[in-house]
């Protein structure tokens, strides 16, 4: 290789686009062999650094979960799980309370021993159709979400978007929920019986939240719930789980059930928007 | 992803070689990868910025290559390629396909296939490493634009005469034909 260089004079022109073609080819051919001379081209460092964190931010783009992935699979899109996962006040505070009741009446089950469970059984059947609805009540809403105000301005607020809560922390727990059933001594039906008053209670909650907000609405269902399975549990205490949970109860529920729906369905417009009206 | 190495590669410095950088990206080294951007960025942006006059896509096209490097070190093989002269083919071809790409560079992926182009230097390019001494400038310089365009995409940047083509924005007939002339033409005037 020569011993020509290009020197600062000829690099100015160079980037001034003041030389002839073939000077340009020169320094173009001899940059790309000679690395002193690359050195020497003039960088701003502003431009360098902003240029690097561009890159910075583009290589460490996090990396798809299996859940997000299983997810995806199964349909949903990735910007919607975004929207799910990016909001802390869903995950901790109803996990947390979810988690406790549940083992609450799991450690009370185990206490009680195999002989003597119908009391923790009863418990666990009252409690666990409230679980979902605390989860939903803690869903949407200015009191529970602080980001409530921006999210509100948003086009996807509204309707749509308290479904698409409630069903991603209905679906969280009633998974907890359904793992507790299972761990509970007893008969086998008892870990599904709560599932229908627990879908009854939830669409209930989501029909009464077009007249009130969510929480009033879940706090009212909630409660009546409560109040009517301890009002029942001290009428006939002996055949309590059968009544209320037996056959004919369960397609009570169901029906229901169905005739919320259908009211939330018909009056999906007048969900508010966190203010009670 | 694909970042295991059998054998841990040694942290790199400032004066580490553009073959141990490469080698420390493609075990997953960010620090290597900050300091081939820092080394390279500068030349890469005055070279571009000669062949498209739009910053933003200069800048764009940039970032591409690095992320293009970083996902795509192992490629490299030290034996065959000049780490300089195998950036600017990565760096040329991400000029392209910005410049070709949806309106929103964002949308399209960032790292693309690297090209399989060998990087030794041509005949075309040895001799002009020589351009400034002998008689071949001034030959280039009696050269009409676009045949000049043309050799410079090829022989220069080591595009192929259809990527000079998009390059250019004229069709890849066109440019083979202007290609051809160019190449007479020069004999003519070397002769």
């Amino acid at each position: 290789m020569s011993d020509w260089h290009v020197d600062a004079d000829l690099l100015e022109q160079y980037e001034q686009g003041a030389l002839n073609p073939s000077r340009v080819m020169a320094v173009e051919t001899h940059l790309t062999a000679c690395a002193a001379c690359r050195g020497r081209v003039p960088v701003d460092i502003t431009w360098l650094t902003g240029n690097w964190s561009v890159v910075y931010d583009h290589i460490h783009v996090p990396a798809i979960g299996p859940v997000q992935r299983l997810l995806t699979r199964l349909g949903l899109p990735e910007h919607r799980f975004r929207l799910l996962t990016a909001t802390p006040a869903l995950r901790w505070s109803w996990l947390i309370a979810t988690m406790a009741v549940i083992s609450l009446a799991v450690v009370a089950a185990l206490l009680a021993g195999s002989g003597q469970t119908g009391g923790a059984n009863r418990l666990f059947l009252i409690l666990a159709p409230i679980l979902p609805v605390v989860a939903v009540s803690g869903a949407y809403g200015p009191g529970v979400d602080p980001m409530h105000e921006i999210t509100g301005t948003t086009s996807s607020a509204g309707p749509a978007l308290v479904l698409w809560r409630a069903i991603t922390v209905i679906g969280a727990a009633v998974a907890v929920a359904g793992v507790a059933g299972v761990l509970l001594p007893g008969p086998g039906w008892y870990a599904a019986a709560w599932l229908l008053p627990a879908l009854l209670l939830c669409t209930g909650t989501l029909a009464l939240a077009t007249a009130w907000s969510l929480q009033a609405a879940a706090g009212v269902l909630g409660g009546l719930w409560l109040t009517v399975v301890s009002f029942a549990v001290n009428l006939w205490s002996e055949q309590f789980i059968l009544l209320a949970f037996g056959p004919f109860a369960q397609i009570a529920y169901l029906a229901t059930a169905a005739a919320a729906a259908v009211v939330l369905i018909r009056r999906r417009r007048h969900f508010d928007l966190g203010e009670s009206r | 992803m694909r970042r295991r190495r059998l054998r841990p590669v040694p942290p790199v410095s400032e004066q580490s070689s553009d073959a141990e950088l490469l080698r420390a990206i493609a075990a997953g080294q960010t620090a290597a990868l900050r300091v081939l951007h820092h080394r390279h960025a500068g030349w890469l942006r005055a070279r571009l910025r000669r062949r498209c006059a739009d910053p933003d896509v200069v800048d764009a096209a940039i970032q591409d290559t690095f992320v293009a490097v970083w996902s795509d070190a192992h490629r490299y093989a030290e034996t065959s390629a000049d780490a300089a002269a195998w950036l600017w083919t990565i760096a040329v071809r991400r000029l392209l396909s910005v410049l070709r790409g949806p309106a929103h560079r964002w949308l399209s992926s960032p790292s693309g296939e690297l090209p399989d182009v060998t990087t030794a230097p041509s005949a075309e390019e040895l001799v002009l490493l020589g351009v400034e001494h002998g008689a071949l400038g001034p030959a280039l310089d009696r050269l009409s634009p676009e045949l000049r365009h043309l050799i410079e995409a090829t022989a220069l940047d080591g595009l192929t005469v259809r990527e000079a083509a998009k390059l250019l924005g004229i069709p890849e007939g066109t440019a083979k034909t202007r290609l051809m002339r160019a190449r007479i033409r020069l004999r003519e005037l070397l002769t």
